[in-house]
Order: C-alpha cells, then sequence, then structure tokens
C-alpha cells in the first residue's frame, strides 16, 4: 500500500496542528480561543513525543506527554481564572484589552 | 501490515487537521470548543494507532473531559455577545500571521523530510518487497532493516525485531548485564550490584512483561494477549511510579498550586 504512515508522517502531521496553532494564537484576539490555540500547540508537541516513543519502542515518551497533559490541566485552570477576572473589570475577553500587564 | 491502520490515520490526520483549522477560525467560541472536543478525540485515535493505549484514555477523559468541560463552562458563564464577538474582518496582520506560519510550516517539515530520504525508503521497501516474492519461507527473508529509515511502524517482521530487541533487553536487564534504556548516557553500572527495595523489584513485572517462559529461547516474539502489551497501563504506570516518582509527586504539587491559584484568581474578593 502506498499510503503506509510512517513516523515521517505523524511528524508532519504535528509540526502542521503545531503551526495550525501558532496562526491562531496570532490572529484571534479572543483570549479564550488564544488559549485554546495553546491547548492544540500542547497536543501536536504530545503526539511528537508519542510517535518517537513508538519508533524507539520505549514508554519514556509516552510518560513526557503525561507530564504534559497534567502540566495542560493546570494551565488551564488557571488561565481560565484568569480570563474570569478580566472580564469582572473589563466586561471583555479581548486581548487588546489586556495592557496593563505591560506597565 | 493491514489495511485498516492506514485508512484510519488518514482519516483522524485529516480530521484532526480540518477540525484545528476550524478551531481558529470559527466565530463563536462555543463552536470553536465543541471542534476541539473533535479535534481531542482525533488525536485520542492517532495515540491508539501508535500503540499509547493509556494515553489515548488519559486524552479523553483529561483533555475532552476535565479541560474541555472548564471552556465550555467559562464560555457559558461570560455569556459573551456584542463587541466581544464580532466577525473576523479582514486584516493586514492576518496574512503575516498566516504566512509566517506557512513559513514555519515549510521550515519543519523541510527539517523532518530532510532527516528522512523518503525515496531510500521507498527503495528499500521495494527491494524487501521483492525479495519476499521470490523467497519459497517468507520467514527466511530477513526483516526490512531500520537503521537506513524511518521503519514502516505496521510491518509485522520489523515489529517483531522491534519486540524481540525489547524483550533481550528486558532479560538483560533482569540478569544484571545492562540497563533497560540501553542507555549511551545512562548512569547504569554492570559492575555493581544494585538492590532494589522489596515494592521496586522488576521481578513481577519481568514475569508480566515476558511470561513464564522467559528464560527459554525467544521463539516467535508476537504471541497473542502479549502483543499489545507495549503502551498499556501497566508498563507506563509501572514506569511512572519508579524511574519518574519524583515528578510525578512534583506533579501533584503543581495541581495543587494550581488549584489554589485558580480559586484565589477567581473570588470575588479576598479576605
Amino acid at each position: 500500500m502506498p499510503f503506509e504512515p510512517t513516523l515521517a508522517h505523524f511528524l508532519i502531521l504535528s509540526a502542521a496542528v503545531f503551526t495550525i496553532g501558532l496562526v491562531g494564537v496570532m490572529i484571534r484576539r479572543n483570549a479564550i480561543i488564544v488559549f485554546m490555540s495553546i491547548e492544540l500547540m500542547l497536543n501536536s508537541v504530545n503526539l511528537t513525543f508519542i510517535a518517537f516513543a513508538r519508533y524507539r519502542f520505549e514508554t519514556d515518551g509516552q510518560i513526557f506527554a503525561f507530564f504534559i497533559m497534567a502540566v495542560a490541566a493546570a494551565e488551564a485552570a488557571v488561565a481560565l481564572a484568569i480570563v474570569l477576572h478580566v472580564f469582572r473589570h473589563k466586561r471583555g475577553v479581548s486581548v487588546d484589552e489586556m495592557q496593563q500587564l505591560k506597565y | 501490515m493491514g489495511f485498516w491502520e492506514p485508512l484510519f490515520f488518514w482519516i483522524f490526520a485529516f480530521g484532526a487537521i480540518i477540525t484545528s483549522c476550524a478551531v481558529i477560525v470559527s466565530r463563536n467560541p462555543l463552536y470553536c470548543a465543541l471542534l476541539l472536543i473533535a479535534d481531542f478525540f482525533c488525536f485520542a485515535g492517532l495515540y491508539v494507532l501508535l500503540s499509547a493505549h493509556f494515553l489515548a484514555v488519559v486524552q479523553v477523559l483529561v483533555y475532552g473531559g476535565a479541560i474541555m468541560v472548564l471552556f465550555l463552562f467559562i464560555i457559558m458563564l461570560l455569556n459573551l455577545r456584542g463587541k466581544n464577538l464580532v466577525a473576523n474582518r479582514f486584516q493586514v496582520h492576518y496574512l503575516i500571521a498566516i504566512a509566517s506560519g506557512v513559513v514555519i510550516f515549510l521550515f519543519s517539515a523541510g527539517v523532518i523530510l530532510a532527516a528522512v530520504d523518503m525515496d531510500e525508503v521507498a527503495d528499500e521497501r521495494e527491494a524487501h518487497a521483492a525479495q519476499l516474492e521470490e523467497a519459497d519461507d517468507p520467514d527466511e527473508v530477513e526483516p526490512l532493516a531500520t537503521d537506513s529509515a524511518i521503519p514502516n511502524l505496521w510491518v509485522d517482521a520489523e515489529e517483531r525485531a522491534v519486540e524481540e530487541a525489547y524483550r533481550a533487553k528486558m532479560l538483560a536487564w533482569r540478569d544484571g548485564t545492562a540497563a533497560p534504556s540501553d542507555g549511551k548516557y545512562s548512569r547504569f553500572n554492570p559492575e555493581r550490584e544494585y538492590e532494589l527495595p522489596p515494592s521496586l523489584d522488576p521481578e513481577p513485572f519481568m514475569e508480566a512483561e515476558l511470561g513464564e517462559d522467559a528464560d527459554e529461547d525467544v521463539g516467535p516474539a508476537i504471541v497473542p494477549g502479549r502483543k499489545g502489551l507495549y503502551g498499556t497501563f501497566k508498563p507506563v504506570s509501572i514506569k511512572l511510579v519508579n524511574r519518574f516518582v519524583i515528578p510525578f509527586e512534583l506533579t501533584a504539587v503543581l495541581l495543587l498550586a494550581s488549584i489554589v491559584g485558580a480559586v484565589i484568581l477567581a473570588k470575588r474578593r479576598v479576605t
């Protein structure tokens, strides 16, 4: 079969999803969707870890992916709490309004 | 080598790309969140194809369940409307962002493809298939070499070779002649006598991993009921609480800190 996926297919898929997430972070103004794009990027990195783990036939990469998932969960909780906090002050979640941290 | 695995790979790959594109262009955050759940399910399918069953389950439970419920809860709590839901009017910086995204993707894909000579892989596979056709006994043909090419993940002969290597590695670990990681950079010293505390003794794990006939001649490594062991709960969790136990415990501290932080941030006033 000519279309059998190899490691390279998984890596390129992961690069594609990472790039989509990156573009999402750059073009969207809604803070919640920016966080969703960051989740996309974290997921694509997980895919890379797991593909390499399968390629080397070792479970270490999977454990790294597991820790990334735990960190993503913690990050999502804190980030959404920040969004909630900003929404109370500004009545909006656009990242353009969150300029105070600059100063 | 199967028919279904490549088919499902392409289904999940295109599903992942299409849904993630839809996530970043969809106007309503609620649709974004629902599409992101579909995207996470596609990723879980890809993890299953890579025999990471444990992580596929964790993906669905943690990402598709916990994190996305949090997102949906916040979206519905904020009830965005009006100026927060303006249509994505075309702006110049969109062009710049998309162009830089394309450049980054082409760069990384170029790096990946430069590391893997796809023509060489194709040639090697063709030669191997020709050999297989000519030979009377398919078992006599040597399995496809894995060093010059990134191997197909589902070629049975290769899988057998890899699994045999893994088995030999585990046996060597049990005999105390080599580290399980086969590590170039490992601090494992074969001269030294390592004493494991009873609870960390790998013996039960080894029995489970290799079967009772572990000391006998290797034979066909793929035995029904044993083939799918890689990436299931047992090997991953045993590694998680042995070698990676300190990061594992630190994760608990991290989650506790994030819970406290989230509560303090979201409270109206800290008294």
